[in-house]
């Protein structure tokens, strides 16, 4: 009894002890060397809370949704907080009419390389939707919003060439800038005079590269700023809005519209995945930008085009978008209430000012805790840890949707309020 | 050979963005930097305040690159693995005994450490020569008891050590960029552009009332 107790323990240290950084790197004459002490862990770390990841859903990704529990297998109704389904559209009825019209007419793929024979009538009436709305000349469009990062950054920029990111940047635009074979340097998050230290000197191409709302935070970019600093040293900017396109602005175009400076930034870069619930990525600018990308984005032409049915409910969903102004009007009245209810019971939500809240627990050793007693109380949302975030930033990620009621929003906020209650997290 | 034991009353370690170039020129062959992000590699200080071991009581100052760790089958996985390209004592006989056993490569005259605990945070001054070479403060969070596996290794002309290193102690760990190093144009720094390391440390260590195990030194093939 007593060894079992002991090797239980041991067990549960080698747990706690590591996380996914520990198991990037390693040394020695195999390959899969990391594989055995990987899985040793993840054997541990699964039940203890990993499972919150990747838990399969077997309904549409609206405001209520059924899971697998990935730990007992039963299926829960949960109010949904973790979709990127901002305005609601991907499930709306037009949108999969749209999709089921097209998949009639074109079947299920494009079956070839948009450079080869896989674009068909529907993606350039997409590209010119997209621009469009984004009033810009043209557009072209990747098979995913990572896609378009690493395509489109990797087309203009060379080695020799310096990047210049903010140290909170997605993965793809790192990916964008490593597949560049550029210098790349890391500015420190949202922070215009470190971006104005770093560029001081450089000589040469120089790109400067922001995110319109950090996915992890929830924080707007400070543009102005970074614009200022960015012109002032002969750099060029590209904003990628894949959570702010569709949404901020007068006219719904993005974080760059939201600071009158849509001109200012060169170039612009979006996601149909989050607003428009669907999938692919898609970079806006000058004719002869997008022909310039259209030969060089290696991403997108050694992909295939994006499926003809996919490409349908988008251009609905870009409609409803575009004759449903309310449904922003919506989406901001929810961020509001959400914060507003959050201030009020002491929830941290650090410096977030749009749909996307991270809740902070600034605890890694119970945040898994405190998730799974979320779900268990019927609320569907993730745990973001390290090495997501820095060591005892952890929290849970939220996603407001112009979808959610009133009566949803304060349910997630009662159950989320009561769990850090009675951890200790808030009083 | 029988454990190496290095009793401490503190430990702070501070862990600073600077260039994988920088990295990559400190570093001999065979040896990979790890990278925070893209072109951006690990320099860290650690600062000893050592309390008993063979040599007596003495201060250590450890500057290191952070490297790929050797993983082998069946063997416990290490926290982290570094470089330590510039290590410097207080004591001749601390460094004749680390020269001697680690092959680690030495700052050659004694050097003057000294801690100044301030609320809850700490700060480590060295300085060499009469002059000031880092200074670097570091704070804490939340403390628990930890033991920890670490690699390093080591080159001594055309060959390679690996000493895995245990660290046991109470340990407080966070990355609340709450830290400072300054590092001085000195002799002691060349082989940093100075410039180029970010001096607020993405990550803080601080373990106190422990001991630092180093195993049997093991021989590495070197190409």
């Amino acid at each position: 009894m007593e060894a079992a107790h002991k090797k239980k323990e041991e067990r549960r240290s080698v747990f706690s002890d590591y996380d996914y950084s520990n198991f990037y790197y390693g040394a020695g004459d195999d390959p899969i060397n990391l594989l055995g002490p990987f899985c040793e862990w993840y054997q541990e770390a699964k039940p203890n809370g990993y499972y919150l990841y990747s838990e399969p859903l077997s309904s549409a990704p609206a405001t209520h949704v059924r899971v697998r529990n990935g730990k007992t297998g039963v299926v829960q109704d949960l109010l949904n907080l973790a979709s990127y389904n901002y305005l609601g559209i991907s499930y709306r009825d037009e949108v999969k009419q749209a999709a089921i019209e097209a998949v009639t007419k074109y079947g299920l793929g494009a079956s070839g390389s948009p450079i080869l024979s896989g674009t068909f009538d529907i993606h350039e009436d997409l590209a010119r939707e997209v621009a469009a709305f984004k009033a810009k000349d043209a557009a072209i469009l990747f098979p995913t919003g990572y896609s378009a990062n690493v395509g489109f950054i990797s087309s203009i920029m060379r080695a020799g060439d310096t990047i210049f990111c903010d140290q909170y940047s997605h993965a793809s635009i790192v990916d964008g800038a490593i597949l560049a074979k550029s210098k790349t340097v890391f500015f420190r998050h949202n922070n215009p005079l470190d971006l104005e230290r770093k560029l001081g000197g450089v000589r040469g191409k120089k790109l400067v590269v922001v995110e319109g709302v950090y996915s992890m935070d929830g924080d707007v970019c400070v543009l102005p700023d970074i614009v200022d600093v960015a012109k002032r040293h002969g750099a060029r900017i590209l904003i990628d809005e894949a959570h702010s396109t569709f949404l901020f602005g007068p006219n719904g175009r993005g974080v760059a519209e939201h600071f009158g400076l849509d001109r200012e930034v060169d170039f612009h870069l979006g996601t149909f995945s989050k607003s428009l619930g669907g999938q692919g990525g898609f970079v806006c600018g000058g004719r002869d930008l997008i022909d310039y990308v259209n030969a060089f984005g290696r991403s997108r032409f050694f992909s295939c085009n994006l499926a003809p049915p996919l490409v349908a409910g988008l251009r609905a969903g870009l409609r409803i978008v575009d004759q449903e102004p309310e449904l922003r009007a919506k989406l901001w009245s929810n961020v509001a209430y959400m914060r507003r209810r959050f201030a009020e019971e002491g929830i941290d939500i650090g410096k977030s000012t749009s749909q996307v809240m991270p809740v902070l627990v600034n605890n890694d050793a119970k945040v898994f805790a405190v998730a799974e007693k979320i779900q268990d109380r019927g609320l569907y949302l993730q745990p973001v840890t390290y090495p997501a975030v820095p060591k005892h930033k952890s929290r849970l990620r939220i996603s407001v949707s112009a979808a959610h009621s009133e009566d949803d929003l304060e349910q997630a906020v009662q159950v989320i309020a009561g769990v850090l209650r009675e951890e200790g997290i808030c009083r | 050979m029988s454990l190496t034991r290095y009793g401490y009353a503190n430990a702070i370690s501070g862990f600073f963005e600077f260039p994988t170039d920088n990295a990559r020129h400190i570093l001999p062959a065979g040896l990979e930097p790890v990278e925070l992000h893209h072109g951006t590699s690990i320099f860290s200080m650690t600062v000893f305040d050592f309390t008993e071991s063979e040599v007596g009581a003495y201060g250590e100052a450890v500057m290191s690159v952070i490297v790929v760790p050797l993983v082998k089958p069946g063997e416990r996985l290490p926290k982290s693995a570094f470089y330590p390209y510039l290590v410097a004592t207080t004591t001749k006989a601390a460094r004749d005994h680390a020269i001697e056993r680690w092959h680690l490569p030495h700052w050659m005259e004694d050097v003057d450490i000294r801690f100044e605990p301030q609320g809850n945070r700490l700060t480590a001054k060295v300085a060499a020569d009469g002059a000031p070479v880092a200074e670097m403060t570091i704070g804490d969070y939340s403390w628990n008891p930890v033991s920890h596996l670490y690699q390093s290794f080591m080159r001594d002309g055309d060959k390679g050590y690996l000493a895995n290193i245990t660290m046991e102690g109470e340990q407080s760990e966070h990355e609340e960029e709450t830290g400072r190093v300054r590092l001085h144009e000195h002799p002691f720094n060349k082989d940093l552009v100075i410039s180029e390391v970010y001096d607020v440390p993405f990550r803080e260590i601080w373990m106190r009332n422990g001991a630092q195990t180093f195993q049997p030194l093991i021989q590495l093939e070197t190409a």
